[in-house]
């Protein structure tokens, strides 16, 4: 949103939001070092150090990648988006102290490069029992840094949204190889049943969450696609003047993207539903004052041209709109960036395309 | 498409402004406390359902000055003196393993002192009655050929071990855990950097037996074993004793890696 850029855009919901996150991964680690000095007063504090920070990274995955699902569902969870690029990056310093002590511990004041050593010393890539789990955990960490370091707009503006946004799908190949470095790594060697069975729930928990997103979201948009299709060439009919509460917007899939229909004091504007800043539900959003504002992120555009108000440079494209019979037609075609449109009366009769 | 199930009663949360609504706030400090419940809990089931340590000790800090007789082969060792064993049944000597700082052997520190008595300073490393002193190398005082040489290696005999090859520094206590998969990279660096390697057997009972492995012609194999460490092998050869350290004389391409995963985990 900013037309200049700042490490932290600091306000007291992130400052709340990161007390929170430190706080909480700190007792974490004591919590885990206490019971394991207390059950293993023989245990040796860098054994205890590398595992605890492991495990308190993917703990933090886990979170992450619970949140968005569930702010999908109930926008109620969306506080916790907000703030999510701070969850990642506190997820990937854990983790990257995990494998920088690691790294120390295993390969390092020997005869070999430790980066190197990383690689090599575990060459049984022929046996599933005996692969080489380590190196899962270094690539998976290098994903988590890399979308760290990229995470903030700056890289966005700069990487372009769709590299951007590709980038840090990887999230979810740095899990696979994450569960593959616990599973081929200490499962194999760790006789409790806590270990295993958390990252087995885990998985299932977010394989469901991701199912369960993904399958309403096809649900609505085939919904959507049988009223495309159904409209001729030209105006689509979206949805009845009704279906759209004041300040509210109502989503409609219309040439393949989805349009968010905004009423705004008694006037009916359409832009794309899809925030420029992280693609962002803007449909889910609301009408507050005069703005249409992000669910996700708070970033403002204007909904008679989709331009964000000065000095910040956003657009998202607008489309034209018209009411009749109490139905909202809409034209899928989208408008040059900037197009000025004139917010219809919901109260429209008549057939002029605004 | 439909909208998210929101009422006009739940007001849109917009990180920037200073405050949240006090609902959504209740709601979203339920479930972070709820969350973080779940993570320490966790943290408590993960930490408190480890696989047992070993009962080695390494004196990480601690420096003791030592004194015996360097033997150079088929590793580095120091003969020390136990005044009294023999009144006891005992051997009067014991070897120790000798070792420097990080993954490496001691061969470069102790090669001009072979046969000699020396004076040294080191940590101590010792795990089931077998030791190892990570020594510092500027400590050492040659003083002077031993009268006595060390022992020549008892005679042998034919014996088929099975085990998994660790390498001593970090199983006899540098290390929790120092064996099996999640040891092995650095058990390589560490047999790779002049480590002595040792096969260590399990008992019926569950205590450990360390055997110090050899080429047939006595000579350290370590650079030819790196590809069979930290799981479990079956090796036959020439087993005899070395004062009281266990020697097994064996062709390392004779080495036989054992099919099924059988892990030992730490005794306790």
């Amino acid at each position: 949103m900013g037309h200049t850029y700042q490490a932290v855009q600091w306000n007291p919901q992130k400052k709340r939001y990161d007390q929170l996150v430190v706080g909480g991964v700190l007792l974490y680690l004591a919590v885990f070092m206490a019971v394991s000095a207390a059950v293993f007063p023989e245990a040796t504090l860098e054994t205890l150090l590398i595992r605890g920070l492991g495990t308190a990274a993917l703990v933090l995955l886990h979170i992450i990648l619970s949140i968005g699902p569930l702010a999908r569902r109930d926008p109620r969870w969306l506080p916790l988006l907000y703030n999510r690029r701070h969850l990642g990056v506190t997820m990937a310093t854990v983790a990257f102290l995990h494998g920088a002590f690691s790294t120390l511990q295993f390969h390092a004041f020997g005869d070999v490069n430790p980066i190197v050593s990383l690689f090599t010393s575990n060459t049984r890539v022929d046996s599933i029992a005996q692969f080489p789990f380590q190196p899962l955990g270094a690539c998976a960490l290098v994903i988590v840094v890399l979308m760290a370091a990229t995470s903030h707009d700056f890289w966005l503006r700069n990487l372009s949204a769709p590299v951007w946004k590709a980038l840090h799908m990887l999230v979810y190949v740095a899990y696979a190889l994450i569960l593959l470095h616990v599973a081929l790594g200490s499962l194999q060697t760790e006789s409790g049943t806590v270990t295993p069975a958390a990252l087995g729930l885990g998985a299932v928990w977010l394989g469901a969450l991701h199912l369960r997103a993904a399958r309403a979201e096809g649900a609505r948009d085939r919904e959507e696609e049988v009223r495309e299709a159904a409209a001729a060439e030209g105006w689509m009919d979206a949805c009845g003047v009704d279906e759209i509460p004041e300040g509210r917007a109502k989503v409609v899939v219309a040439a393949g993207d989805r349009v968010a229909i905004f009423r705004s004091e008694g006037h009916l504007s359409a832009l794309s539903s899809v925030c420029q800043h992280q693609n962002g539900p803007l449909g889910e959003g609301r009408v507050v004052d005069g703005l249409v504002v992000c669910p996700w992120h708070g970033f403002q555009y204007r909904p008679r041209c989709g331009t964000s108000p000065e000095p910040f440079d956003e657009r998202v494209p607008t489309f034209r709109v018209r009411v009749e019979d109490g139905r909202v037609l809409l034209d899928p075609r989208p408008l040059p960036l900037g197009t000025e449109t004139d917010p219809v009366p919901v109260s429209s009769a008549g057939s002029s395309p605004a | 498409m439909s909208e998210q199930p929101q009422t006009d009663a739940e007001p849109l949360y917009i990180g920037w402004q200073g405050e949240t609504a006090p609902g959504l706030a209740r709601f979203v400090r339920e479930r972070v406390i709820a969350v973080l419940l779940v993570a320490l809990g966790l943290a408590a089931g993960i930490a408190a359902t480890q696989a047992p340590f070993g009962a080695s000790r390494f004196e990480f800090g601690v420096e003791r000055s030592f004194e015996g007789q360097i033997e150079l082969s088929p590793y580095p060792m120091l003969i020390v003196d136990r005044p009294g064993a023999e009144n006891t049944g005992g051997a009067p000597t014991s070897r120790w393993l000798l070792t420097v700082f990080g993954k490496r052997g001691a061969d470069s520190a102790v090669v001009h002192l072979a046969g000699h008595r020396v004076r040294l300073t080191g940590t101590l490393i010792d795990r089931d009655g077998v030791t190892m002193v990570e020594l510092l190398p500027e400590s050492l005082v040659d003083l002077g050929a031993a009268a006595v040489a060390g022992a020549a290696p008892a005679a042998s005999t034919p014996a088929t071990l099975q085990g998994e090859i660790v390498d001593s520094k970090c199983y006899l206590g540098v290390m929790k855990p120092g064996n099996l998969k999640v040891h092995r990279a650095c058990a390589t660096r560490c047999i790779s950097g002049g480590v002595p390697p040792v096969l260590m057997v399990r008992r019926a009972d569950g205590t450990a037996r360390y055997v110090l492995l050899v080429d047939a012609d006595g000579a350290a194999v370590n650079d030819r074993i790196l590809h069979m460490v930290a799981e479990p092998v079956e090796i036959t050869g020439a087993l005899s004793r070395l004062g009281d350290l266990e020697v097994l004389r064996a062709d390392p391409a004779s080495y036989r890696r054992l099919g099924s995963w059988s892990p030992s985990p730490e005794a306790p």
